[in-house]
């Protein structure tokens, strides 16, 4: 406790992918599970930057900012497709978008 | 980035507090500056009664907007309402704290840095908190539970991030020529003398990448909402935007907001293509050089009045087909072309 | 207690709070400015960790650009108040966050107990330092190393535009403002239906350009009074022709 170390960053960045991954489980907004899944990448980003950190390399560093990269085209096109379901079925709950199932 | 005298953390402060005052007297004289310069160009006074000349108008106005009632949309979101204006005013302040007003002088038998920090990615932090100042928008226009604010918000949000790409992209200009980020950096690197012939200039930004401080200029202007590109906050347009619905205190944030913004980007462009504190006397005395840097943001901001006065308002299909088909592909060819010269340069082509 | 670890127990328990209320809040504005302060606070902690380019990368991309994108979305796309959180099964939610605990025990034991495989780089600050500055490092890296994947990602970003637009283009290229659908609604809750008939952009529809019959104008008799109440429909051009 008296000195940082990895291990805090780790923990913190373990907290923020279960908290995202619980919001994907629990809710039923499709826009909220979006932002759940950006929660998840980015507590990813954090846990390569404290073994960039640790270890003292640049390549987490490096590896983080393409997830950031990768994850912006996927947010363009994941919204583009909400954007586009949105036109055909009023409404956002997932629990309705099952004419693939049915 | 470049040594700095490590002063104790209570000396920044105060040289923050000093910093921030200065912005906030500034940005209210500013409105002042701007009645003054539009009545002469309309050909009329501008405020003259409140004061010796009017100088005290800022003083009124403040008064007055603290003193009229604060009206809250029955159906309006509380919570984001009230902090949505304080987002736009936080993030144009923050952004004062890299800009340089100069080196490291001595006062007082101490060595005092005249800036508050020097982040090695200075340029990246004042963009980085601008693109923050998109959220005061786009949650204002939100909270404000009336649709033609939300539109007029979601145009101003989508105004403010292309135009955003064109200020990064013509700032990769400079940060090619100068090989850093940090915002001190780039100033040394203009205050060395260049020889062209038989000129001795220095070697500012501006004479070397002028498309980049064009594009940086007009990008500017409209990130800050401004006259010919505000659209989205004209008043005959739209009622008043996306600050509609905000009234007395509220809207001074989102009013003196944009005021800030624009001194911020003025300094920034003082410093990233005038050469900020450089000028003639200035590495002598230092306060020669904050007259200077205060020189050339007077003379950015009388531009941006100008700009006001001068030129009718682009309509919105106008202002972004210029953001992406015009400027993007300019600061593009700039950042092919600078980067080309470079290699050539440096004997590495 | 060092500054440092103080410093980092208020971001992080900030970040913690942050992502609990996304996961929690009912309106999803509220959760997107939860989402946004996560993420300001974790660039925050990225300053903490060294990677100051990545800090002013993740506020400048993530942030400013692509959460922006999100709320707009939201804004445009969504909402009625679903009956979400608070109606939600008692039970699923129970049963969710025990896992997560126990998810999270496990993981924290996992973290515990690591060992590690490889090698210490030669990226000390001090090094770092000698080189220019983080952003001159972290640019080494990506030029001589992995340059391949910089240019792969700048495909895979091209890629995500096209498909956007794709996506985002209307159904029928050409398709007449009156036979839009009225999906989109204007993002407040109480929106009417004459908003939501009107078109993502505030315009109302056309009505049908059906043929009209002239009506008879009624013929001005001095005598009487000048004001007079006549057909609205008399005084729009609109449909006319």
């Amino acid at each position: 406790m008296g000195e940082l170390g990895v291990n805090h960053f780790l923990f913190l960045s373990a907290a923020l992918f279960i908290i995202g991954m619980m919001g994907v489980l629990i809710r039923r907004n499709i826009l909220i599970i979006f932002m759940c899944v950006e929660l998840m990448i980015n507590a990813v980003n954090l846990s390569l930057v404290a073994f960039a950190w640790e270890s003292n390399t640049l390549n987490g560093q490096a590896f983080a900012i393409f997830t950031i990269a990768v994850a912006a085209a996927e947010a363009a096109v994941g919204l583009g497709i909400i954007m586009a379901l949105s036109r055909r079925v009023t409404t956002v709950d997932v629990d309705e978008m099952r004419t693939l199932r049915d | 980035m470049i040594e700095a005298a490590s002063q104790p953390l209570w000396l920044t402060f105060i040289v923050a507090f000093i910093l921030m005052n200065v912005l906030l007297v500034g940005m209210a004289y500013m409105t002042y500056f701007e009645r003054k310069v539009m009545a002469a160009m309309q050909d009329r006074m501008g405020p003259t009664r409140t004061g010796p000349k009017g100088l005290l108008q800022p003083l009124a106005d403040g008064i007055k907007l603290l003193g009229k009632e604060d009206l809250i949309p029955a159906s309006a979101d509380k919570i984001v309402f009230y902090f949505a204006p304080l987002i736009v005013f936080v993030t144009a302040i923050v952004r004062v704290a890299v800009i340089p007003f100069g080196g490291t002088i001595e006062l007082f038998g101490r060595e005092i840095n005249l800036f508050v920090t020097d982040l090695n990615v200075g340029a990246l932090f004042l963009l980085a908190f601008g693109s923050l100042g998109v959220y005061g928008i786009i949650l204002g226009a939100y909270a404000s539970a009336n649709r033609y604010s939300l539109l007029g918000g979601l145009r101003a949000a989508a105004q403010v991030v292309s135009y955003e790409i064109v200020l990064g992209l013509s700032l990769v200009g400079v940060f090619l020529l100068s090989g850093s980020l940090s915002i001190r950096d780039i100033l040394l690197q203009q205050q060395v003398d260049l020889q062209i012939g038989p000129l001795t200039l220095p070697n500012w930004f501006i004479l070397s990448q002028p498309l980049a401080f064009v594009i940086f200029l007009i990008a500017g202007v409209a990130e800050t909402n401004r006259a010919p590109f505000d659209l989205p906050e004209a008043e005959t347009e739209l009622v008043s935007g996306f600050h509609t619905e905000y009234s007395a205190f509220r809207f001074s944030f989102y009013f003196l907001g944009e005021y800030i913004n624009m001194i911020i980007v003025s300094l920034f462009a003082a410093t990233l293509f005038l050469g900020g504190v450089d000028g003639p006397g200035s590495d002598r005395y230092w306060g020669m050089g904050v007259i200077w840097l205060l020189v050339k943001v007077i003379f950015f901001l009388f531009f941006y009045v100008w700009l006001r006065t001068t030129l009718p308002r682009f309509r919105y299909d106008q202002l972004m087909g210029i953001a992406w088909k015009v400027l993007l592909p300019l600061a593009l060819i700039n950042i092919v072309v600078t980067a080309f010269i470079r290699l050539v340069g440096n004997g590495q082509l | 207690m060092p500054w440092d670890v103080i410093i980092f127990y208020i971001l992080a328990t900030v970040c913690i709070l942050a992502a609990g209320g996304v996961v929690i809040s009912n309106n999803p504005v509220h959760a997107g400015v939860f989402v946004v302060l996560c993420f300001f606070n974790v660039a925050a902690i990225f300053v903490m960790l060294g990677a100051e380019f990545l800090a002013a990368v993740q506020v400048i991309v993530y942030t400013g650009a692509i959460l922006v994108l999100v709320l707009f979305v939201l804004m445009l796309v969504d909402p009625d108040d679903l009956p979400e959180f608070h109606a939600a099964r008692p039970v699923q939610r129970t049963v969710g966050l025990l896992l997560g605990a126990i998810l999270l025990l496990e993981v924290g034991a996992a973290i515990l107990n690591r060992t590690v495989i490889g090698q210490q780089g030669n990226a000390t600050p001090e090094n770092v330092a000698a080189v220019g500055g983080n952003v001159q490092g972290v640019g080494r890296v990506l030029y001589t190393n992995y340059v391949l994947a910089f240019e792969v990602v700048s495909l895979v970003l091209l890629v995500g535009i096209i498909g956007a637009i794709v996506l985002a283009l209307p159904e029928r290229l050409g398709a007449q403002p009156d036979q839009r659908q009225g999906t989109i609604s204007l993002g407040h809750p109480r929106g009417t239906d004459a908003a939501i008939a009107a078109g993502p952009l505030g315009e109302t529809p056309m009505p049908p350009a059906s043929p009209r019959e002239p009506r008879s104008v009624p013929t001005l008799d001095p005598q009487r009074e000048l004001i007079m109440v006549r057909d609205p429909d008399e005084y729009t051009t609109i449909g006319r022709r």
